[in-house]
């Protein structure tokens, strides 16, 4: 039986990368938490997610992105043969406790060892998925899964993070959302790659994808974005819809990635950045800096970046 | 804003062929309230639920029974936590759990019992200090 809670980085790195679930398990957790471990795995799998392709999904509350990404799931085995998909739920502002129900309708996939599912709480980060999301995709593809699904919290309009972090972005939108006007507005439905109105078995889906095509209609000939239209409970547009998402993956290939994704990019990296330096801080002898920055020796701002230099020092003398 | 001390991760389950979701929503409302992490899941096998604790890298175990399959049920899960050995990871079980229930379900390895009217402050109590001696803190 191997410890409870692990300290050491190598071994848990080469259990991470044999695949097996516990480790997998438990170097997420060393991430979300921000543990000294944790820093060491994100510093040692970073980037990794370049060796898998990832997908996100996201939409309004009860729009069924759980139980579509479930669906496709199914689907999508057949071209990536191991899943890994993280599930993001909102954690409470007054508790900070979350209740995680997104794998509840994913039940099919409970036992299936080629599909890993892990619910994360956002724990009070905004933009729809978590502060450490980039590096819980980093460990899932240092593990080698061939395709990692992200299903943000229930978004409103603007919470579009996960667009900076996965290369193809399903936006998930339920029969009645709006009308023409809720269309054209800016936001999450600008991030979209695919833009999927779920239950199409209910009255006005229709009706929900014709104001979404009509938007971009109004973009001009130059637009490659679709509407679909998919039911999970029927399983109606599945087939349809993961064959436009493996269309997606293929034609990302050697595609820059467009202005929009640049620009989110930069936010995720320097949110990336920030918690880089926030945990070196944490677990680094930095307190003789401090002490100068106490006494007045040194202002806040010149401390914040003598702080940075000695990060950038360490990593220097890491590699 | 980093974590100073990890939020206790709990797994909340019931068979998926039984409706009696009443008991498993209010546990986890009060998890919640007490400032825990609660992964709901509906099982199809008892072996599903180990591998979901896995996957999810939960503290503690709680099961909820309605109908039947107490005892059953949860010597499979031990089963199966020694199968993927992680034999240390704790099991509590609750509903309606009847008096002949008890000896093999302590038998089998359930640190706690929770019937209808436990107090709830010693559900969540429970909860908290099994999440902690599981992940050595005490």
């Amino acid at each position: 039986m191997i410890a409870v809670r692990e300290t050491d980085l190598a071994g848990l790195l080469d259990r991470v990368r044999s695949g097996d679930s516990l480790a997998i398990a438990r170097a997420i957790t060393a991430i979300e938490n921000a543990t000294p471990l944790g820093a060491d795995l994100r510093l040692a799998v970073r980037g990794a997610s370049g060796l898998c392709q990832t997908l996100g999904v996201t939409g309004p509350p009860g729009a069924g992105k759980s139980s579509l990404v479930s669906a496709l799931i199914s689907i999508l085995l057949e071209q990536y043969p191991r899943i890994g998909v993280l599930t993001v739920d909102p954690s409470s502002p007054v508790s900070g406790g979350a209740v995680l129900g997104d794998r509840v309708r994913m039940a099919a996939h409970s036992r299936d060892p080629n599909v890993f599912i892990r619910s994360l709480a956002a724990r009070g980060h905004l933009g729809g998925v978590t502060r450490t999301t980039r590096g819980v995709i980093d460990i899932l593809a240092a593990a080698g899964f061939d395709l990692v699904i992200v299903e943000t919290v229930g978004t409103g309009q603007s919470e579009v993070a996960v667009a900076g972090i996965t290369d193809v972005k399903l936006v998930v939108c339920p029969p009645g959302l709006g009308d023409d006007m809720q269309a054209i507005k800016a936001g999450v439905l600008e991030i979209a790659d695919l833009l999927v109105v779920n239950k199409a078995d209910l009255p006005d889906a229709g009706r929900t994808a014709g104001y979404l095509k009509a938007m971009l209609y109004h973009r001009g000939h130059d637009e490659t974005r679709a509407v679909l239209l998919a039911s999970a409970t029927t399983g109606d547009g599945l087939k349809e819809l993961a064959e436009a998402v493996d269309a997606r993956f293929a034609a990302l290939g050697a595609a820059n990635p467009g202005e929009a994704h640049l620009i989110v990019t930069r936010d995720v990296l320097a949110d990336d950045a920030a918690d880089l330096i926030r945990a070196f801080i944490r677990h680094a002898d930095i307190d003789r800096l401090c002490g100068t920055v106490g006494r007045g020796e040194l202002t806040h701002r010149e401390g914040a970046i003598a702080a940075v230099n000695l990060f950038v020092d360490s990593q220097g003398s890491k590699e | 804003m980093p974590d100073t001390s990890p939020q206790p991760r709990i797994l909340l389950t019931k068979s998926f062929i039984d409706s009696h979701d009443r008991a498993i929503a209010t546990i986890a409302l009060a998890l919640r309230d007490a400032a825990m992490e609660v992964v709901l899941i509906d099982y199809e096998q008892p072996e599903d639920v180990v591998n979901v604790a896995l996957q999810e890298d939960v503290d503690v175990i709680g099961v909820s029974f309605m109908s039947g399959g107490q005892v059953e049920t949860t010597q499979k899960i031990f089963a199966e936590l020694q199968r993927r050995e992680v034999a240390g990871l704790p099991v509590v079980v609750g509903g309606t759990i009847r008096p002949f229930d008890v000896p093999p379900l302590e038998a089998a390895g359930v640190k706690a019992i929770f019937r209808g009217g436990a107090p709830m402050a010693d559900v969540v109590e429970s909860f908290r200090s099994l999440s902690r001696a599981y992940r050595g803190l005490a």
